[in-house]
């Protein structure tokens, strides 16, 4: 086996190293800055995984066919690469309000990069596995890292407890799948579900993979494994919130695209009503119950149980669309979400909490962090000409075009309504944060804000992502086609 | 008499459902996690009994990668209940209500 195919993950393992080691020889007035030194030291890997030459066919196989470097491997670890350098610029911003363990504040988020990249490759039961739980237990770490904060430790315990719960789903499920099958890899699986029909109407191994779906539910925040997402999102530092939101959330969906896609195609198509009744009371839950939040980090939170539900939405249509759809909304959502955070990051700095009325008069402080967080708002709601619009366009797109299956067509078309439903009632409460910025009359503080040049470039960064996504989307759209084409046919 | 799978499975099925209830009724934090490592080692019982009925290691393999990870969660999830506890002088998932429902 060739260990050049996982040069990438190495990379940011021993670079999660050195910012632990280059600790101990740091003053501590300039320890905040390693966080910089990390994210450009990542900027340059994402810049190799467009030069190094790819592995192709038997090659690109590895570790007894559980790692796999796909065309779609290689799209995610370039989301979460761009997603982490920008979660390390907000963390550079947040420093201050870490009491001590700078260093691990960073380092713990390369290793969950790593974790999420090894996710993106898993193509066994083993590998995803490990993968999820690299993620996961990093983050249990990173959620409660302000421990000063109750809030943040009870996010922590929280998420430490149903986080465990659907691990215990997902090994529980591993063996019931594993001992119905005799095998663990995905394609191998497949093969002999094709071979033998008996397997896949079984009792056990269709517990099995409902266990595994539920667990990776959990991670993507879907219904019923939701009632995690707002309480952790609220009480987590604002730069994991950030990461939890993206990066997780689409490491959960590249597992829930292999499992169903490649271990269990079969399965999946039978199941077309239950993940389209899943998608649909999802988006309606997040929609609906982030209407009363005044909490910044709690609405998003419900928003992304929102953005959940219309990813699943995109598995439900069970057509190469569907998934290119989800890769283009992933890649919209990373801008806007972590646009959203940034904001939020910077502007709760001096205030005690996240309510939304610290944003009164925040287009007099800072015009720039006004528009960032308009724009994600706008975009989150789903308005042209920016990202969120067309990733949410394409999604509905695919749903309708595989209404044309005769057998499904009322389902389909009331999944489509659900989702424009959601997508009215989140115009209420994205433009209530609007309304907060621009038309309340501020009583505080309001002295402008200082931006820090990092800061000031991640977010231009964010606002050029959202503008571009949604204004000339072919390009990324040809390239998930491509990569969806070439992996799922 | 002859133990064959259905009795293992039956077994891993009972610690899987008791550690679950352990979960669901307990109110005790640190109750909760001896009941969230009882349902990680009932599917270890069922991964090797799989295992040695399926003639592969496949399934044993995975418990090394199960056991060894269940370790690393419960050091984190012990220090963070410790952490907690010192916080609030309590265990108990009543006291968490900082974070509103």
């Amino acid at each position: 086996m060739n260990v050049s195919l996982i040069e990438f993950e190495i990379t940011v393992v021993l670079l999660g190293m050195g910012v632990l080691l280059l600790d101990l020889w740091t003053p501590a007035e300039r320890k905040p800055g390693l966080g910089l030194a990390a994210a450009l030291s990542l900027l340059l890997v994402l810049v190799a995984t467009f030069l190094v030459p790819i592995p192709q066919g038997a090659a690109a196989s590895g570790f007894g066919g559980g790692y796999l470097l796909d065309g779609l491997a290689l799209f995610f670890k370039r989301f979460f690469l761009v997603a982490a350098i920008l979660v390390l610029v907000m963390q550079t911003e947040f420093a201050d309000r870490i009491a001590s363990g700078i260093s691990e504040f960073y380092a713990l988020v390369l290793f969950a990069l790593a974790g999420m990249m090894f996710a993106a490759s898993a193509n066994n039961f083993v590998m995803l596995f490990v993968a999820i739980e690299l993620i996961t237990v990093t983050f249990y770490v990173l959620t409660s890292f302000q421990r000063g904060r109750t809030a943040s430790l009870e996010a922590g315990v929280k998420y430490l407890i149903l986080g465990a719960l659907s691990s215990g789903f997902l090994v529980f499920g591993i063996a019931l799948i594993y001992g119905t099958s005799g095998t663990m890899s995905f394609p191998e699986i497949a093969a002999k579900i094709k071979a033998s029909h008996d397997l896949a109407h079984g009792a056990l191994f269709q517990l099995g993979v409902l266990l595994v779906l539920v667990a990776l539910g959990f991670k993507i925040a879907a219904v019923p494994m939701q009632i995690w997402a707002p309480d952790v999102y609220q009480g987590a530092p604002a730069p994991v919130t950030a990461f939890l939101a993206v990066g997780s959330k689409a490491a959960g969906m590249v597992l829930l695209l292999r499992v169903l896609l490649t271990a269990v195609p079969d399965l999946a198509s039978h199941s077309a009503k239950l993940l389209m009744t899943v998608a649909g009371i999802t988006i309606l839950y997040g929609s609906l119950c982030a209407i009363p939040q005044r909490n910044l980090k709690r609405l998003l939170g419900y928003s992304s149980i929102a953005s959940a539900g219309f990813l699943l939405l995109g598995i439900s249509a069970l057509s190469l669309n569907g998934i290119s759809a989800i890769l283009y909304y992933l890649g919209g959502y990373l801008f806007t979400v972590l646009a959203a955070f940034l904001v939020i990051c910077i502007v709760t700095r001096n205030t005690k909490d996240e309510d939304i009325s610290v944003l009164a008069g925040l287009h007099q402080r800072s015009p720039l962090l006004a528009a960032g967080l308009t724009l994600a708002m706008v975009s989150l709601a789903g308005v042209p000409p920016l990202a969120g619009f067309f990733g949410k366009f394409l999604l509905l797109k695919a749903a309708v075009e595989s209404a044309s299956n005769p057998e499904f067509r009322s389902a389909y078309y009331t999944l489509v309504a659900v989702g424009i439903v959601g997508v009215i009632i989140s115009l209420y409460y994205y433009f209530g944060v609007m309304k907060a910025i621009f038309w309340t009359k501020p009583t505080g503080d309001l002295s402008p804000i200082p931006l820090s040049l990092p800061a000031r470039l991640a977010l231009y960064v964010c606002i050029a992502g959202m503008l571009f996504l949604g204004l000339y989307p072919g390009p990324l759209l040809d390239f998930t086609d491509g990569v969806v084409k070439a992996v799922f046919n | 008499m002859n133990i064959g799978l259905e009795q293992y499975l039956t077994v891993s099925g009972l610690l899987f459902c008791f550690g679950l209830l352990g979960v669901v009724v307990r109110r005790n934090l640190l109750i909760m996690y001896m009941g969230l490592e009882l349902m990680l080692n009932a599917a270890n019982l069922a991964l090797v009994a799989f295992s040695r009925f399926n003639d592969n290691l496949d399934g044993q393999l995975m418990v090394f990668f199960i056991i060894t990870v269940a370790a690393a969660e419960v050091a984190v999830g012990l220090a963070l209940i410790v952490a907690l506890y010192r916080k609030r002088q309590s265990a108990h998932v009543e006291d968490l209500t900082t974070l509103k429902l």
